[in-house]
Order: C-alpha cells, then structure tokens, then sequence
C-alpha cells in the first residue's frame, strides 16, 4: 500500500466560479447538502487521477462520498441534479459548477449525455460505489471501446439511481429530404457465397409442439455460466483461451499473430486486474499444454510483465532466497525488464530481494539473454560480472557479445572480465578491441589482451603487437613478455625475425640500450621461448651466456619455461 | 460501527482497484488514439476549408496544403476504418460513433455551423480524396445553399462535380433516454439500423478491418428495450441483404430466447451483438473453401480469428468470442457441450437456416417440431424447450389456413402461455401474395385449420 499522503486541498467552488452557489454559497439546506454530495462524487472520482486505489487519501475520500450521501438522503429524501455543460443544479439551485473541464464533473457527465441524474434514498453503498467507478472509469482516461458512460450506466441496472440520458443522434429535420439510393449502396457490400450454413444436419421429422414450463433449476446453470463474477469471468476467459490455441494450431494461423499475442496479453491484464493469481496459473498452464511450439513460445513471450513479478513477490516473504516451488511455474510471466529495472543501483531493493530477483533473472537466460545483455552496462560492477558470467555459461555463444559489452566499461575489472569472456567464446573472436586494450593503463589488461591476442590471434594482429612494444618507452616486464610470446603465437616466423635483431641490437656496446630496445629485447627473450626448433634455444642460451643480471635470469627462466612445455612451441627433440 | 465502516471502504477500495484494472484491460488505446486524433484533424480541416471557400476562389493556391492534409487524414482514416462518417450534432463531433475533441479549437466546434448553411449534418467518406476532389467538395458548399432541399442540391452538385463518395447527412439532434417511450418506439426504424450495421459490419471485416461493436451495442439495447417480441421487429427482418437479415433473425430469435432463460441485460447484450456478428467468419474465407462443409466447419474459427482484431480484454468480447466459436457445436459435442450463449445461437442458426434453405418447402411449425425432436442430442433441451415456448405454435412467418377458410401468416412470437397456439396474423392473399394491412388477433377471433409449407 501507498504511504499515507497529504490530503489535497478542497477544490473551494467559491473561487473557481465566482457565481456558483456552491456548498458554501447554497441557499437552502437541502442545497448545501445536494453540493457537499457532488463535491465528494469528484474529489473521490478525480482521485485515481493522482492515486493509487489502496491509497489512503482515497479511502478518506471515499469515505467522505460514503458519509455524505447518506447524510444528504436520509435528511432531505431523493436528490436530482440537473446535468448542464458546467454546472449542475438541484431543485433549481446551482449547487455545483467547474469552469475546468480536466476538472468538472458536469462536464464530463454532460459531455458523455447525461442530462439529469437523481439519487434516490433507497440507494445503498454498492450502488453509490457503481456510480463512482463509472465516474473514475471516464476520470481516469480510460478510452473504452465496448462501452461508453450511457451503456455502462444502463448496464448497471440501478435501483436507486436514475438518469436521464441522451443516446445517440436523431435526424432533427422535420421534413426529411429524400435519402440516398440505399439499394446501390448495398450492392457493393461483400456477402457470403450462396448456401453458406450448410449443409445442415439430417434433422428427425418435427415432432407436436407444446408450451411446457421449463423449471428453473435447468436454467440457472446457463445463467450462472455467463455471470459477471469474478470466477465465471475467469473461467469464460480460460475457455476462450484455450480454444482459440487449439483453432490456432488446428488451422495454422499464421505465426507470430499479433491479434493473438494481444489477446493474450489482455486476458494476462485482466486477470492480474482481479489480482488473480491462480487465474493467471491456469492461463500459463493451458498455454504450455497446448503443444504447437513457435505459437506457445511467441504467447509465452508476449506475457512477461512488471504486476506478474510484483504479485509474486508480493507472494513469498522478503527474505526468501529463491522462488519457492509453487511459484516456479509463473517464471515465464515475471517482466525480465521489470526484475532488471529492480536491479539497478537506484532501485532501492533490499539485498535479500536482490538475491531472489537474480535468480529470476539467471532463470530465465539463456531465452532472456538480449534482454539482460542491452541493460548489462546499468549495473554494479560486481552483479555485471555475475550477470555476464551467466550469460556465457547458459549462452557461449554470445560470448562475444558479452564481451563486447563488458570491454567499452570503464571498470578495468570488468575489461578484464570481458577478455575472459572472450577467451570462452566460440566462433570469431572480435580482436579490434583487444587490440586497442593493448594500450590500456591498466597493466594486467594490458597483459591480458596480449596474451588474449596470442591466443585467439592470428597473423593481422602483428603488426599492432609489434607497434605496442616501439612506442620509445620502457614497458613493465610482464606487459613485454605477454607481447613478445603473443607475436611469437601469431606469426612465429616474421616474429623471428624480429627477435633475432631485438635480441641483440647493433651498437650495443657503443651507446647501451635505449628504454625501446630493452623492452623489446625483453620481450624478444619470452617470445623466443615459444618459437619451436633447436635454434631458439640455441639463441636463448648464447644470450644466457652473454649476459648477466636480469636479462640472464629471464632467459634462463624462460628455457626453463620452454623445456617444461608451457609454451606453445615446445623444443623439438 | 467503525470496523463494518472500515470493511466497508476496503472493499471499495479493492472493487475500484479491479474495475479500473478492468477498465484499463479493455481499451484499445492505439485504435481510438487514431480515431480521436484523425477525427479531430479531419473536423479541423474540414471546417477550415469551408471557412477559406468564403475569402478564396477554389482554384486559389491558399488551398493546397490544407486540401493535400485532408487527403492525407482522410486516407489514414479510410484505411483505417473503411467508410468514415464525420458527423455534427448540436457543438459536439463524432467520428464513426467515437466522439472526437472539438473543445480545443474553433475549427471542429464550428463544423455544425458551416454544414448547416445546406442543411447537412455531417459527412460520409466511402472513399479517400484526391486534390482535385477536397476542391470540388469545397466549391460546391462555397455555392449559395438551394432555396428548396439544400442537401439534396448539394449531393446532386458534387456528383455534377465528380465527388460521388461523399455522402451528405442530414442535421442531427441528440436524442434523449426515454424519448422513444413517449413518442412510440419505432421497431422498424430500429431493426433497419440493425441490418444497415451487420452489413457494415461484415463489410469492415471483409475487407481486413476492426468492427466498432459500440453501433452494434447500441441497436442491440434499443431492440431489447422495445422487445424481441414485437410483431414489426418479425416483419422487418428480411428487409436486409440475406446474410444480414438471416444474422437479424438469429438475434431476434436468440434474444428472445435468452430473455425467457433470465439472461441479464448485459448478457443479452453480448448475446445480440455476437448472433448479429456469428457468420463474419466467412468473410474472410476463400470462395472456393466457403462453400459447403469446408466453410461450415471453418468459419466459426475463423470469426474468432476475425473478431481478435478488436484490442481490449472485456467479458462482452470473451461472451462474443465464445459464442460465435460454439455456434456449429452439438449439444453431446464429444468435446463437451457448447457454452450457454452458444447453445442458444446454434437453436436459433438452425431454425433460421431451415426456414432459408427450405424456403416454402418447410413450414416454420415444421421447423421448429424438428429441432425440438432433436433436443437433447444436438440441443440443449431445456432451451429447445424455450423456444418452443416463444416462438408458439405457429411461428412468426408461418403460412396457415384459418377456420373460415382465409390464409394468413402469423406475425408475432408467443405472447403468454395462453395464446401459444393464437398468434397475431396478417390475412394473406394466395394469388397475389400480398398481406393485410391490419392485424388480426387470433387470441379474440378465429382459429386455424392447418400450418402449411410456403
């Protein structure tokens, strides 16, 4: 329920219509009355403009309406307003009056061709209630095809209310001028071929015909079957349902069916309208016996809604970790976008409601997987990488997508979450932005990426490894040996050659290494432990030999490397 | 007593909650935000051009952007709705029954005004316009309105003028509730609309289009309100092509027996409007599957399918779609038997289809003797039981010989118990086929020797 709001302030007629007896100004009593009545009609009325139904300053409301009516009737008996364009009038008295049309209730009821509405005293609290949802049925904007104010009213079948309505239009000529040629406007109409209905079937020879009283008992089942309540409503629609899946499939109607879907959808809305949970149940249960695949899962998919997740977590207690099992069923129609919507950094879901909408989310991948992966970037770094890492493990084959999602973050944990992604992924690698990650300040992307590239690379890639280690700067070792090792895998030959003038530089000895050329001497070493042959290792060695310190010990360990087999080029022989 | 008081309000608030959900469930908003909008511009710019044909000649280049948008509007409108009636009464403007803003602008409230100087009401597009035809149409209402029948004049001036798919209305006044009970309710009038909507109707749906079952609605309440039972509503009914008079006998005939079962009004309702619309199903069928039993079997689906098109979740579309889904289903059904709403437009499909195809072979007596035989196995019983009981023992239509040897057809459906075998006849000449002008009553005079065929 809605947080107790501050009651709005009573429209004061005085001021929006100067003119107007209103419950102040009214004359006689039953005036005053007959105004403090209609005043309450609106403000109830015009409430769910701004409120939720449960919400507590429509209970006040409606308890004003409530206390007032009665009031009103019991002491001055019936009451009947006259319904003009702004304003209505009781025993001759203007007793309301709204200049605003969003506003005015005369308005309204005029507008929808009420002309004068009487409240008689015998009406009680249901009929008043009726009254009332027709009133904020047209407040509220609600467009209704089926029905207009006058149908719904009549529909209602009052007893202590009484209207007077205008129904339609009338030709108003009192002398008509001939019509058109009716007889040529029909000849265009489309008819049924000859003989439709039949053939009919063979019927017996007529037998005598009676009056005979048809006791009651056999009728009330048929009434009863087409009643307005709430469980025969919901057994119409489930019948309706299921028989229009079976002609569906029966006759193949095209699929997706968006007229279907939509009726699907609508039989969802009003049966969570009713807050019918079970109703709902049944719907998901027929749709799913019902076979006919594509057309159940395009059903099934049109059904996903925010008042389905919020019903059913309204159903299990806040702490629950997990859905429990007699609502596992409803997974299918808990709104994958709603349950995100709750995941968000700003949502204001408590961490055990977290938890669970995690699961609902996990449960429904890999189906789901665009969903969560076009809202992926909206989230906390840490559920990102437990959704991305759900993604990949329920859905490897958009591992690629993931990872394209997760690269573009500016977290360098998920960057790197993201080339882990790739490393599972299957099919082309997308190896542009692994490449750009090569130039990342983040060392252990940076690292990453090169041995990413290594990995998934191939000879393209070259030139960009070989590019991040001449950038005239030094590079951390590690950055240099995942670079050095990562061209060897690409391309092991050209790299060779690469190594061979990296491993010893001309001019060496005269003006000593620049920063340039002890990185890529660096990575020149871990590189050469990956290219195969006797020769690498006969070059690593000579250089071992050579050299001390540093360098020395990272050739020696990168021989030891090499001999363990780690590289990819282990030493033949 | 403050906690009943406090249920009280709980309850309402939850009833408001779930009528709201309802009402919300049951809308097509993207249908009538078309319909509003393209209503509202349509009004607008109609009224606009009538307005500049009083300053500009008609081949003035003032008027190219505003004739270019009316065709513009028209088209989506048409393409939308198939004809479009833009109809004035009093300051108020419909589109095809959905009543459009004319509160924002002067253009749309000064429509009624502008038509009215040729005595017009309102305007029927059966087709899109072209330039040339906004302008024609424009011209002639800029002409000084005839002395004598100005609508007519001007109908008969934009055929002159090549604009034959507009038609012009009369002028309209609203109507009020209880008018039709102190002036005399006009069956006739009423169950003529019936037949002009189902043939619209089906027309819509034909040609890929939503019906608006409000129209429907509507002449279904007023027909309920004069009562099924009305000897004119009886006589009327073939006034219509065949499928809409036979859809009109159906409803007749289903609302009468619904009635007798103690349906609500709602219900009844439903009822009318899904046996005024239970054949749609063929519209849209091939020809060549129509026919015969392919057609018989498919096009209770295929009205399902049809009638999907309307957006919005409401029992009285549910109702529809049952009943029109069920209406070729048997009473032992292996699959169960057919809803109530169902069961009733089956008895009455029947019935109407034996007098149809067995025209002057098959008495209706005889009819209705047959279905009765077969209740139980392909009808409900009670209910075939129930229109034996309205529709007596010589059916509206029935061809008799009466006791001092005239010939008459009975024109009334049961009155009560007693005159079950006595209905209300028209003296029927054989020779020339024509009927009496004045009723007689059997219930005060004569009898009947026999029912015939014919």
């Amino acid at each position: 329920m809605d947080p107790p709001a501050p009651l709005p302030p009573l429209p004061a007629p005085a001021s929006a219509a100067p003119a107007v007896a209103g419950e102040r100004g009214a004359g006689t009593p039953q005036a005053q009355a007959a105004a403090g009545v209609l005043l309450a009609l609106s403000r109830a009325a015009r409430s769910f403009v701004l409120y939720d139904p449960s919400n507590a300053v429509v209970r006040q409301l409606l308890g004003e309406y409530r206390d007032r009516s009665r009031a009103a009737l019991d002491r001055h008996g019936a009451l009947a307003f006259e319904v003009r364009p702004f304003e209505m009038a009781c025993a001759g008295e203007v007793v309301y009056r709204e200049l605003d049309r969003e506003k005015s209730l005369a308005f309204r009821l005029f507008r929808d061709g009420v002309r004068r509405l009487t409240i008689l005293p015998v009406v009680g609290w249901e009929e008043l209630l009726q009254l009332l949802q027709i009133l904020a049925i047209r407040y509220t904007g609600v467009r209704q095809q089926e029905e207009d104010t006058v149908t719904l009213l009549r529909k209602a079948e009052f007893r202590g209310i009484t209207l007077e309505a205008v129904e339609g239009f009338t030709p108003a000529e009192e002398s008509p001028e001939p019509e058109l040629d009716e007889k040529a406007q029909r000849a265009q109409r489309a008819q049924p071929p000859a003989g439709w209905d039949t053939p009919l079937q063979k019927l017996p020879q007529p037998g005598p015909l009676a009056w005979r009283a048809v006791p009651d008992a056999e009728l009330a089942p048929l009434r009863a079957q087409s009643s307005e309540d709430e469980a025969a409503l919901a057994d119409l629609a489930l019948s309706v349902a299921r028989d229009l899946l079976a002609e569906a499939t029966r006759s193949a109607w095209p699929v997706p069916n968006p007229d279907l879907t939509a009726f699907f959808s609508e039989l969802r809305d009003g049966l969570l309208a009713e807050g019918n949970l079970l109703s709902v149940r049944r719907l998901l249960d027929l749709i799913r016996e019902q076979g006919g695949g594509e057309l159940r899962d395009t059903v099934l998919r049109g059904l996903g809604d925010a008042r389905t997740l919020d019903l059913v977590l309204a159903a299990v207690p806040e702490d629950a970790a997990q859905l429990p099992a007699e609502m596992v069923p409803f997974l299918p129609l808990l709104g994958i976008d709603a349950a995100l919507d709750r995941l968000l950094p700003d949502a204001g879901t408590s961490d055990a409601r977290r938890r669970l909408l995690l699961r609902i989310v996990l449960a429904r991948l890999p189906r789901e997987a665009d969903a969560v992966l076009a809202r992926l970037p909206t989230f906390e770094p840490r559920l990102v990488r437990e959704l991305a890492r759900a993604v990949v493990a329920r859905a490897p084959e958009r591992a690629s997508d993931v990872a394209r999602q997760l690269l573009a973050q500016r977290d360098p944990s998920l960057r790197l979450e993201g080339l882990a992604a790739l490393d599972g992924a299957t099919g082309v690698v997308p190896l542009r932005p692994v490449c750009e990650l090569l130039s990342d300040p983040d060392l252990p992307l940076r690292v990453r990426a090169a041995e990413l590239l290594g990995k998934h690379g191939d000879a393209s890639v070259l030139e960009v490894l070989r590019a991040a280690l001449s950038t005239g700067r030094e590079l951390p070792p590690e950055v240099a040996e995942a670079l050095g090792r990562a061209m060897a895998q690409v391309a092991p030959i050209v790299a060779g050659r690469f190594f061979g003038a990296w491993l010893e530089p001309k001019g060496r000895f005269l003006r000593g290494l620049s920063a340039e050329q002890r990185t890529q001497q660096w990575a020149a070493v871990a590189g050469t432990g990956e290219l195969p042959g006797a020769e690498a290792e006969k070059s690593l060695q000579g250089l071992a030999e050579r050299s001390e310190g540093e360098l020395r010990r990272h050739c020696l360990s990168t021989l030891v490397r090499r001999r363990k087999g780690a590289g990819h080029a282990a030493p033949h022989g | 007593m403050p906690p009943r008081m406090d249920d009280d309000l709980s309850r309402a608030q939850s009833s408001l909650g779930r009528a709201l959900g309802r009402a919300r469930a049951g809308e097509d908003r993207e249908l009538s935000q078309k319909v509003r909008e393209g209503g509202e511009a349509l009004a607008n710019i109609v009224c606009g051009l009538l307005k500049m044909s009083r300053v500009h000649a008609a081949d003035n280049r003032a008027f190219e952007a505003p004739a270019a948008e009316l065709s513009r509007v028209l088209g989506v409108l048409v393409d939308l709705l198939g004809t479009v009636h833009l109809v004035t009464v009093e300051d108020q403007v419909y589109l095809n029954d959905v009543r459009v803003r004319a509160e924002t602008k002067g253009g749309a409230r000064e429509l009624g005004g502008e038509l009215a100087k040729h005595n017009v009401g309102g305007l029927t597009f059966h087709a899109p316009l072209d330039g040339a035809a906004v302008r024609a149409l424009v011209a002639a209402f800029a002409e000084r309105p005839a002395e004598s029948g100005p609508r007519s004049a001007l109908q008969h001036a934009l055929a002159l003028r090549g604009v034959r798919s507009v038609e012009l209305a009369p002028r309209f006044r609203f109507r009020a509730q209880g008018e039709n009970e102190r002036a005399g309710a006009d069956p006739i009038e009423a169950l003529r609309r019936a037949l002009r909507l189902t043939e619209e109707g089906y027309d819509q749906l034909a040609a890929g289009r939503v019906v608006n079952p409000l129209p429907l609605r509507r002449v279904v309440a007023e027909i309920l309100e004069i009562g099924p039972q009305v000897p004119e509503l009886w006589e009327t009914v073939g006034d219509g092509l065949p499928h809409a008079s036979h859809a009109a006998s159906v409803a007749l005939l289903a609302l009468l027996v619904g009635r007798a079962v103690g349906f609500g009004s709602a219900v009844l309702q439903d009822l009318g409007v899904a046996a005024l619309l239970h054949d749609v199903g063929y519209a849209q069928l091939p020809v060549d599957v129509a026919r015969g039993a392919e057609g018989l079997a498919r096009h209770p689906g295929e009205g399902a399918r049809i009638l999907l098109r309307q957006r919005g979740f409401n029992a009285a579309k549910l109702r529809r779609l049952r009943a029109v889904m069920d209406h070729h289903r048997d009473h032992e059904a292996p699959a169960g038997s057919p809803s109530a709403l169902g069961e009733v437009l089956r008895l009455a499909e029947d019935y109407t289809t034996i007098l149809r195809v067995y025209a002057g072979r098959v008495s209706p007596a005889d009819a209705l003797g047959a279905i009765s035989r077969a209740a139980g196995r392909l009808y409900h019983p009670a209910l075939a039981q129930v229109m034996v009981n309205v529709l007596g023992r010589y059916p509206p239509g029935t061809l008799l010989e009466l006791g001092d040897g005239r010939f008459a057809r009975s024109v009334s459906p049961v009155r009560s118990p007693q005159t079950f075998a006595q209905p209300l006849i028209r003296v029927y000449d054989l020779r020339t086929r024509a009927l009496s002008g004045e009723r007689e009553d059997l219930a005060l005079a004569g009898d009947v020797r026999r029912a015939m065929p014919g």
